[in-house]
């Protein structure tokens, strides 16, 4: 309770006079009763007091309470303190219907004036229009993401339409669960192998999965440093760069000139189309490199295998030669990828190779390849798998020039074995050539020419001898007549099959020939096998030959009696004399090849000229005559003949 | 080549190769058709709604009500709409991945065009190796019926 207490008097219950009548009643105030008093006693109290007090202590009690603050306290100290008001005024009402003086009335809102009302519509007009306006503007926004979405997907399927017009694109059902739901791929592994039985690992390239970039277009998400290509080189030998890698160097350049502003969807599109097919060609190569290997343990080969890395394989063919095919990271910026050269400089070099190069080196002052070109047999590598393990039957083009045909060992295992066969025959080969070339250098009136064989596995050449214009001419003057035909081209052919060198031509018959008949009608084709070193010495004999057969028809054309022997013609003399033109063959010979030599020798009997073989005897006379050529060589012929007719007709 | 789920194309009516197909095809073409009657009727629904509920009412508690309601047709509006699209980029998919005929056409047409260009490659080649050969030949003799030839006889 305050200080303050506040009293009221009642009055005195004395009985008041209330009024008086005119006819003189005192009329006094009814009495109240006792209810009545108890009321009136009630209505006098004031309670605002106890409710002040209850609201001192409420507060005092929230401060109290303030450090523990529930979050429904204020609301349960509101309801109460509405609960205590309400059962105040229900008492108050039920004090004051009792009372019976006072009723409680309903009470009616006061009519709102116009001007009220017309502010409310407009408030409510105004907040619906606020309403409306910002719904419009939540439909433009949406409308403008969903043709946003729409245009990207307009493009991302524009661009995957395009790319399944050259690629196999999969589509992969994701479970509802996951964000992207569908997502696709492309399959750049080739099933389409003819051999069922080759198993053909699955590569961990292929299949690339379509991503949105992050502009929403369509992105082909690439491995990193996953691309390989196949690499062949010889050991010891300095290769340059691929050409492969090389031209995409520039392309890309070339792409990347244009600046740095994003790319149209054609030249995306396309972009994409050259990134999937260097994984299709690394696939690919990736395969080859595969049966390359399966197939160089295979010992029935003929090649061995001296070196193996990851992703690398050495291969000697013999003949000093080692070859390595590998499989090389493909890089995509334009600096030159050194890389894979590296390896194969710091590959052992075998002494064999370094002697073939010394070797080459001596032969003549001009710089003879004598490796082939590696791209070249690079490319046939992966063009003999890809012909004959990967393109069906029935797809096979018909080739206008049959370039690897009529093999025997076509199937799957032999590949390797062909290739390398090749490449062993190309490099004798080229040594064949060699010496083919520095025999017809020393000799004149002998003319090479080349005879491509379109095979991979045979070169022929022919080594032709052309009589002189001059002889030709001089000879028809003298026998018009003459039903025989001369010969006038000699040629001798020789043909390398593998590293076997078969020789064959025309010359003068063989010793088997010789005790089979009259030589002058045996036209006899000599067909020799024979190897590198014994090349030369072979062909200047065979020539010789032809030239000393050349000569011996000349002479029977002139009509003396000549007896040919395999490098020597002779004409028989009075008295049994014999002068012999001969022929030898000197392969190592700086000035000429092929010299000629006069021998003499005076028809003594045979014995004799063994006992005296070997040393100078004066019977026998021998003139070098020197390095003739073919003009010279006809001279000397018709002077002997004039020396025979001479001589006879003494 | 798998081409995932869908079978057939979408509109095949009994052409597919088998019975059990071609229902399949139906039945999925009527519940894609019954997807858009859906979401077209949903948009139209709302938007109807939206448009009724123009009137302005007294009680200012209405209105705020109706401005709840709003908001919330539009939303199904939109994701209406959003659905209608996602069914329009399944139908292209199914389009892209089940137009068997015109793929199976353009595939043959591009198998016809590389086997062209590589007969073309191989007549080329066949051409170069023809002209080298040739070539060749005429070099050689003419090279050894030269006069440089026959006078320096040494030189390889």
């Amino acid at each position: 309770m305050d200080g303050k207490l506040e009293v009221s008097l009642d009055k005195l219950p004395v009985k008041r006079l209330e009024f008086i009548e005119e006819s003189g009643v005192e009329r006094f105030p009814t009495d109240v009763s006792y209810d009545e008093k108890k009321l009136s006693l009630i209505r006098r109290i004031d309670f605002a007091w106890a409710l002040e007090k209850d609201d001192n202590k409420k507060q005092k009690k929230s401060t109290k309470e303030s450090s523990t603050p529930w979050q429904w306290q204020s609301m349960v100290e509101n309801l109460q303190l509405a609960q205590q008001e309400l059962s105040v005024i229900i008492d108050l009402i039920n004090t004051v219907e009792a009372n019976d003086a006072v009723t409680v009335a309903s009470i009616t809102r006061p009519k709102p004036l116009p001007t009220e009302v017309l502010s409310d519509l407009a408030v409510s007009a105004a907040t619906k229009l606020q309403c409306y306006r910002h719904l419009g503007k939540y439909f433009k926004q949406s409308a403008k993401a969903l043709e946003q979405q729409v245009a990207k997907e307009a493009r991302f399927y524009g661009a995957l339409i395009r790319l399944q017009q050259n690629w196999k694109v999969k589509r992969q059902r994701v479970a509802a669960s996951a964000p992207g739901g569908e997502s696709f791929t492309i399959d750049l592994f080739d099933n389409s192998i003819t051999d069922p039985t080759t198993v053909i690992r699955p590569s961990s390239l292929s299949p690339l999965r379509v991503d949105h970039d992050s502009a929403g277009m369509l992105a082909i998400n690439v491995p990193p440093k996953s691309c390989h290509t196949l690499c062949f080189d010889f050991i010891g030998a300095q290769s340059s760069k691929s050409s492969r890698g090389s031209s995409e160097a520039q392309t890309e350049h070339l792409e990347r000139e244009d600046g740095d502003e994003p790319m149209g969807d054609d030249e995306s599109v396309k972009k994409t189309h050259s990134t999937l097919r260097n994984f299709h060609r690394a696939i690919f190569d990736e395969q080859v490199f595969d049966l390359v290997n399966r197939e160089a343990y295979n010992p029935s080969l003929g090649v061995n295998v001296t070196g193996i890395e990851e992703n690398y394989l050495q291969l000697s063919l013999g003949q000093g030669t080692s070859i390595c095919i590998s499989l090389v990271p493909t890089t995509e910026d334009q600096s030159v990828e050194t890389g894979g050269t590296q390896k194969i400089e710091t590959a052992p070099l075998s002494l064999d190779s370094l002697e073939g190069i010394r070797s080459a080196e001596k032969v003549g002052c001009l710089v003879k390849k004598k490796t082939p070109n590696h791209a070249s047999y690079e490319i046939y590598l992966q063009q003999i798998f890809h012909d004959h393990v990967f393109v069906r039957s029935k797809d096979k083009p018909i080739s206008a020039v049959p370039r690897v045909s009529g093999q025997s060992a076509k199937d799957g295992s032999g590949l390797l074995g062909h290739f390398c066969m090749s490449l062993a025959h190309r490099i004798f080969s080229n040594r064949v050539l060699m010496e083919l070339e520095h025999v017809v250098s020393r000799v004149p009136y002998l003319n090479l020419m080349s005879q491509p064989s379109w095979h991979s596995r045979t070169s022929s050449w022919t080594l032709y001898m052309k009589v002189p214009e001059s002889i030709l001419h001089a000879g028809c003057r003298k026998d018009i007549n003459q039903p025989k035909h001369i010969k006038t081209q000699f040629r001798t052919k020789i043909v390398v099959t593998d590293d076997c060198i078969k020789v064959e031509g025309e010359g003068a018959p063989n010793v088997v020939g010789l005790f089979k008949g009259t030589a002058e009608d045996i036209s006899s084709i000599n067909r020799y096998d024979c190897d590198l070193a014994d090349l030369p010495v072979i062909i200047l004999q065979q020539v010789a030959s032809q030239v000393i057969r050349w000569l011996h028809e000349e002479a029977l054309m002139v009509g003396i009696k000549a007896t040919r022997d395999f490098l020597c013609l002779s004409f028989e003399l009075e008295q049994g004399e014999m002068l012999s033109l001969l022929a030898q063959v000197d392969p190592e010979d700086t000035y000429g090849c092929i010299s000629w030599w006069l021998v003499m020798d005076d028809g003594f009997s045979d014995e004799r000229k063994l006992q005296m073989e070997y040393s100078d005897n004066a019977n026998e006379y021998r003139k070098f005559l020197g390095h003739l050529s073919l003009d010279a060589l006809y001279s000397t012929l018709m002077d002997l003949v004039t020396l025979c007719n001479g001589g006879a007709n003494h | 080549m798998n081409r995932g789920g869908a079978a057939g194309a979408g509109l095949g009516s009994g052409s597919g190769p088998t019975a059990a197909a071609a229902a399949a095809a139906a039945q999925k073409q009527k519940t894609l058709l019954q997807r858009v009657e859906t979401d077209i009727g949903n948009i139209v629904d709302n938007f109807s709604h939206l448009v009724n509920v123009a009137r302005v009412n007294d009680p200012p508690v209405r209105n705020s009500q109706e401005a709840f309601m709003m908001e919330m047709r539009a939303a199904r509006m939109v994701q209406a709409a959003d659905s209608l699209l996602k069914l329009v980029s399944e139908l292209k998919q199914t389009a892209i991945f089940s137009g068997f005929a015109s793929l199976n056409d353009h595939v043959e047409q591009r198998i016809v065009e590389f086997n062209q260009q590589a007969e073309k490659s191989d007549r080329l080649l066949s051409r170069i190796a023809e002209e080298a050969a040739a070539s060749l030949k005429e070099l050689e003799s003419h090279y050894y019926s030269s006069s440089q030839r026959s006078t320096h006889p040494t030189e390889s």
